[in-house]
């Protein structure tokens, strides 16, 4: 075992302020400053408490309507979930999903199981999809200039539109689109092409898929995906990629690294990292070094170097960043056909064709690296969105047709986007929402959510599902394919133009098949491997530093690129490292916070070629010197009532040449912001909370026992525990978002989660070890350890939180009368207590995606985590109805079906077979805060310390 | 010197001692007694319903099972309520016109459903299962009383976390089986005690489990 130094949580805690310790120390923190209460008036509002206490128990039960079906469908069967298997998109990829509905509402999304993209896992856009579907600010009804109109009016307006392009071959027509997948989208956008030829398509992504093909192209001469092939690798080499972050590809990536992590009884991948703005790829590597972007080019061609690739040569290099190469090149070298080298977006096309050659070099291609033709294709030639700016900017486009894409927000600040839309005669805005563009647009005609669709996608492996809808739409919308048969001069059925595609796709059999797609989620086959290599000829030297700082672009890891912006669910997720909710911050590193005196919250005003936003700086610890970060994604204006004005827009000084990586200056203004962080919320008290081996000493010391004044609980045959391995966590927050759907955790807003009041029954923890430049992050999810010695227990008076004889701490609402003593008493911090009533809010009715087997919390009571009781009870019930036992694998909780890594592991500790008692058997096995002796059911296996013992190695 | 109390001072003490004790005492029984009252747990009230269903017609003289209304309640957590379709399986056939049914005819027609008052009703913090229940050997009387005799359906037992749990503790009293469930008359040969610990021990009841507080609450 490796015993770690200490284990800090922020900067202000490492730094050892004065005012921080005060802070923490209250047990929660809005009530540090309560104003003593004098002894009278304590008792009298006791005495008025207590003779009121027991009127509640007066509730007459009231005779309330019961409402059958008419005819009730034979499938039909109230209060029993129905399951469907469809996708939700997330820039423009299929997430294929499971649905589950209760009486015709989703309530739940899980990734589907058997998909090769899923495999069953999830992550956090996926899990809140379902929320977004019944979001009351969703556009509602067709509009034009903000005025309602009926689809009929839009009908007559492309009739209209579509004699103006007949003229001349829709010359003056302009299709903006999102990135895509979808064959049938395709299909109808090549047939408008062909309708109109002189149109153009322009291709508008938020999220760098332009940027990577471009890269594919610099490197290998044609565009091209990149599939890591992680499960393959022994060695991983990042510079600037954060391929475990959020996005598209972080399941797949997710679920391939866990599996080589763990394939022997060693981890069995190790990653290197170069990294400028710390996130879940460093903070698993286990060699990391802290680089600016700027760097990147310099770094790669050094390796090449070293590698022998030729034409490459040696750059100067810092002692640490020459110790980081030394040791990964021996790797790479030690591990050919094993490796990959991946770099990241702002890295440039120099870096792009650097890495091309090294992975040609350690044997990756075909191995560890396989290359498809994009999957995201729009099938037809597409121009940018730097050209549509200046052809609109000239008077050349008379009709703009927007498709799912919010320009206007999500532009660069260089393009200025809304004033030349303001130039363009008609435009038409087809989105989800009434938002930026949506409000300057001519028209906005709403679409239907993708659980509301018949549409299709492929996944980022290339594999397609069918999307078929989970319920019929609730508003006045149609779906975009809908949409485009009206451009085309038809009125179609929303199911028509799928069919359509895929009975040419199937050909002989179509009913069969295409019942069997429907029921699979998954149509057979993937994106076929093309042989690819690399461009030869001269790479130019990397430019010297530029002066000026710099400023790299990152997608919100919860609201992505600013369209989940109005969901609660997303906005009050903890950002990994930082976390951080409701808002976005400007990182900077701990060097450039020193010696500008600048502390978590002050407003920092960035400058880039003379735009200029200003935002709270976060004092981010392990980034790199001379940079600073910028989360896209907030800012909103128009994004609806909870995601209007929350940040600052990052959008507005992003260059469109450059857009993953400007130069520019950042100075302090004298103006501070407060953040909802919630790190230091819920601290445990003690040492020791994540552990570590080594290959060395793969073995933690055995547990002495605890000694017990309390008799020990008879158990039943099943006894419930979960074991939790932080050496596979990658802090992605899957099962945050996954348990606040499934046990309708309650969104409080930013106010709240200030005062410490977030409701998250199960939290990750974030922790660093070192010095605030180079710390090692450790994240630890924190569910309710389910005590069989459990404080809080013992500590309620009246009874309301009890332990089961399957080793749950059970917590009884309409027992809990919320004295909070069981919060004060639990040493993990895992009991959440509901200040204000978030049951009903009667502007935004979200009831419908609440899950109907668990309870809805009233004001005043405690909650905390069950172990997902709902599904236990449930899978008691099946088996008893079967009258067998329960199975390893029957109980599944929404955490560990969430997981990407499989970190979460949840079963029956009295059976020996089980996985989690197998696991609990392994040598890393430890629980939390051992020594207080509450014997917790939710235990840890520790973090492989693989890299090197030696604390500046490791950087 | 004069005396302060006088000669009965000592009785009215104690007279307003024992009063207070038995007001006490009263209150704490009127209370309880309150709390079980008809009124608080309302049964025993049958509550206006759109067509003035016969229970005791259809289950008690016409003998139909209650399955062929209540067809959700071997599958899932609830009985469920019979959609109008099932009523107008007979009367589309028998009383086409009775005033009585209009309600019946008009929903069929409007493709409006029928809204009943709920008779049995548990609180929102319970979530119990017909599916479970039944499956166990538990039957329909059992909770619901006589329903072959109601002319009007009312509320046969207060639906009490005591009931509830008399039965979560002790089950094998109210055990019957599998083919006696929906038999509103049916009683055991022998002791229900013996009877029921074999029905128990066959269908697996998992006794000592069932009183929990996630059984029922979660």
């Amino acid at each position: 075992m490796t015993t770690l130094p200490k284990q800090w949580t922020s900067i202000e805690e490492l730094a050892g302020d004065p005012a921080f310790a005060k802070k923490i120390a209250a047990e929660f923190p809005v009530a540090a400053s309560f104003p003593p209460t004098a002894r009278r008036d304590f008792l009298k509002i006791m005495a008025a408490s207590l003779a009121l206490a027991g009127l509640t128990g007066c509730e007459k039960s009231p005779f309330v309507a019961g409402i059958p079906y008419v005819d009730q469908p034979e499938s039909a069967l109230p209060g029993v979930p129905r399951h469907y298997a469809t996708a939700v998109t997330l820039d423009g990829y299929a997430q294929p999903v499971l649905a589950t509905t209760y009486d015709g509402r989703p309530t739940k999304l899980d990734g589907l199981p058997g998909h090769p993209a899923t495999q069953g896992r999830s992550d956090v856009f996926m899990q809140a999809a379902v929320l977004q579907l019944y979001d009351p600010d969703r556009a509602q009804s067709p509009t034009r200039a903000g005025e309602p109109v009926t689809w009929t009016d839009v009908g007559a307006m492309f009739s209209d539109q579509r004699r103006e392009w007949q003229k001349d071959g829709g010359k003056r027509l302009r299709l903006l689109l999102s990135q895509t997948t979808s064959p049938t989208l395709v299909r109808q956008i090549r047939e408008l092409q062909s309708q109109f030829p002189a149109a153009r398509v322009h291709l508008h992504d938020t999220s760098g898929e332009r940027e990577r093909i471009a890269h594919a192209i610099a490197a290998y001469g044609e565009p091209l995906d990149l599939h890591y092939q992680l499960d393959a690798c022994s060695v991983v080499v990042s510079f600037d990629d954060d391929f475990l972050g959020p996005g598209p590809r972080q399941l797949l990536n997710a679920i391939k690294w866990a599996q080589a992590r763990r394939r022997g009884d060693v981890p069995g991948i190790q990653l290197h990292c170069a990294e400028s703005i710390p996130a879940a790829t460093g903070a698993v590597a286990s060699y990391r070094l802290r680089a600016a972007p700027s760097r990147m080019p310099h770094l790669v061609e050094t390796l090449a170097a070293r590698l022998g690739v030729v034409g490459a040569s040696v750059n100067d290099l810092s002692a640490e960043e020459r110790r980081w190469l030394d040791r990964t090149g021996a790797a790479l070298n030690a591990a050919k056909g094993r490796a990959l080298v991946t770099a990241g977006l702002g890295t440039g096309a120099q870096t792009a064709r650097w890495v091309a050659q090294i992975n040609e070099t350690i044997g990756a291609s075909g191995q560890t690296l396989k290359l498809t033709s994009p999957v995201a294709d729009p099938g037809v030639a597409t121009a940018s969105l730097d050209e549509l700016v200046i052809d609109m900017n000239t008077g050349q486009v008379d009709t703009l047709v927007i498709l799912d894409a919010n320009p206007v927000y999500t532009a660069p600040g260089s393009l200025d986007f809304a004033s030349a839309l303001s130039k363009v005669k008609t435009s038409i805005h087809i989105g989800l929402y009434r938002d930026e563009t949506g409000h300057r647009g001519t028209w906005q005609l709403p679409l239907t959510h993708d659980l509301e669709s018949w549409s299709d996608a492929r996944a980022v492996d290339g594999a397609a599902t069918i999307i078929q809808p989970v319920m019929t739409p609730f508003y006045d919308v149609r779906s975009r394919h809908q949409i485009m048969a009206m451009m085309l001069g038809r009125d179609q059925a929303a199911d028509e133009s799928v069919r359509k595609t895929w009975r040419d796709a199937f050909g002989e059999s179509f009913d069969a098949k295409w019942q069997q797609a429907l029921r699979d989620g998954l149509v057979a086959g993937n994106a076929p491997e093309i042989q690819a290599t690399p461009v030869s000829g001269k790479i130019e030297p990397a430019p010297p530093g530029a002066d000026g700082s710099d400023i790299a672009f990152r997608l919100d890891p919860t609201v992505w690129d600013g369209r989940f912006a109005n969901l609660g669910w997303l906005q009050e997720l903890p950002k990994p490292l930082s976390t951080l909710t409701w808002g976005n911050v400007v990182a900077v590193s701990p060097a450039w916070a020193r010696e500008v005196e600048v502390e978590n919250g002050d407003v920092l005003e960035i400058d880039i070629d003379g735009r200029k936003v200003s935002g709270p700086a976060w004092i981010m610890p392990g980034q790199a010197d001379n940079t600073f970060g910028l989360w896209l994604g907030h800012g909103r204006e128009q994004a609806g009532r909870v995601g209007d004005g929350i940040g600052y827009n990052a959008y507005s000084v992003r260059p469109a040449a450059t857009p993953w990586l400007a130069q520019g200056a950042v100075r302090k203004l004298d103006r501070k912001e407060t953040l909802a962080v919630t790190q230091l919320h819920h601290r445990m008290e003690g040492f020791d909370l994540v552990r570590e081996v080594s290959v060395a000493s793969p073995t933690l010391p055995a547990p002495s026992p605890q000694p017990s004044l309390y008799p020990p609980h008879p158990s039943a045959k099943n006894a419930w525990g979960m074991v939790i391995d932080i050496d596979s966590c990658i802090g992605c927050n899957a099962c945050v978002a996954a348990c606040t759907a499934e046990n309708n955790i309650a969104v409080v807003g930013k106010a709240q989660v200030e005062m410490g009041r977030e409701m998250h029954w199960l939290r990750i923890a974030r922790y660093y070890v070192g010095d605030v430049e180079t710390p090692r992050s450790y994240f630890q999810p924190v569910p309710c350890m389910q005590c069989e010695d459990a404080p809080c227990e013992m500590g309620c008076p009246v009874h309301a939180t009890t332990h089961s004889p399957e080793g749950i701490n059970q917590m009884v609402y309409n027992r809990c009368i919320g004295t909070r003593t069981c919060s004060s008493y639990c040493p993990y911090k895992v009991r959440r207590f509901n200040y204000l009533d978030y049951r009903y809010t009667p502007e935004a009715p979200a009831e419908p995606v609440h899950n109907p087997d668990v309870t809805l919390r009233s004001r005043g009571v405690m909650e905390k985590c069950t172990y997902c009781t709902q599904r236990i009870q449930a899978a008691h019930v099946a088996a008893d109805k079967d009258n067998r036992d329960l199975r390893d694998g029957d109980v599944v909780t929404a955490c560990q079906a969430a997981c990407p890594t499989r970190a979460i592991v949840f079963g029956d500790i009295n059976d020996p077979d089980s996985e989690v008692s197998k696991l609990r058997r392994s040598g890393r096995h430890y629980a939390l805060l051992e020594k207080l002796g509450t014997r917790p059911r939710t235990t840890y296996l520790a973090k492989w310390n693989d890299g090197s013992d030696d604390e500046d190695d490791r950087t | 010197m004069t005396q302060i109390f006088s000669p009965t001072a000592d009785t009215w003490l104690r007279l307003a001692v024992v009063g207070f004790l038995s007001a006490c005492g009263a209150s704490l029984v009127a209370a309880i007694g309150f709390a079980r009252s008809s009124y608080v747990t309302s049964t025993d009230i049958a509550p206006h319903q759109p067509v003035p269903f016969s229970h005791r017609h259809h289950v008690g003289e016409l003998g139909i099972d209650c399955r062929y209304c209540h067809a959700d309640v071997e599958r899932g957590p609830k009985a469920g309520l019979p959609p109008t379709a099932t009523c107008m399986t007979c009367h589309s056939q028998i009383w086409t016109h009775a005033a009585m049914l209009a309600p019946v005819r008009q929903s069929l027609t409007e493709n409006k459903p029928l809204r009943w008052t709920r008779v049995a009703k548990l609180p929102d913090y319970v979530f119990f299962r017909h599916d479970i229940h039944i499956a166990k050997g538990v039957g329909c009387v059992t909770c619901h009383g006589r329903v072959d005799t109601m002319p009007l359906t009312y509320r046969a037992r207060a639906f009490t976390m005591q009931f509830c749990l008399d039965c979560h503790r002790d089950p094998t009293p109210n055990l019957r089986p599998a083919d006696k469930i929906t038999d509103m008359t049916w009683k055991p040969a022998g002791p229900p005690r013996d009877l029921g610990a074999r029905i128990a021990a066959h269908v697996g009841i998992r006794s000592g489990e069932l009183t929990h507080c996630y059984v029922c609450h979660r």
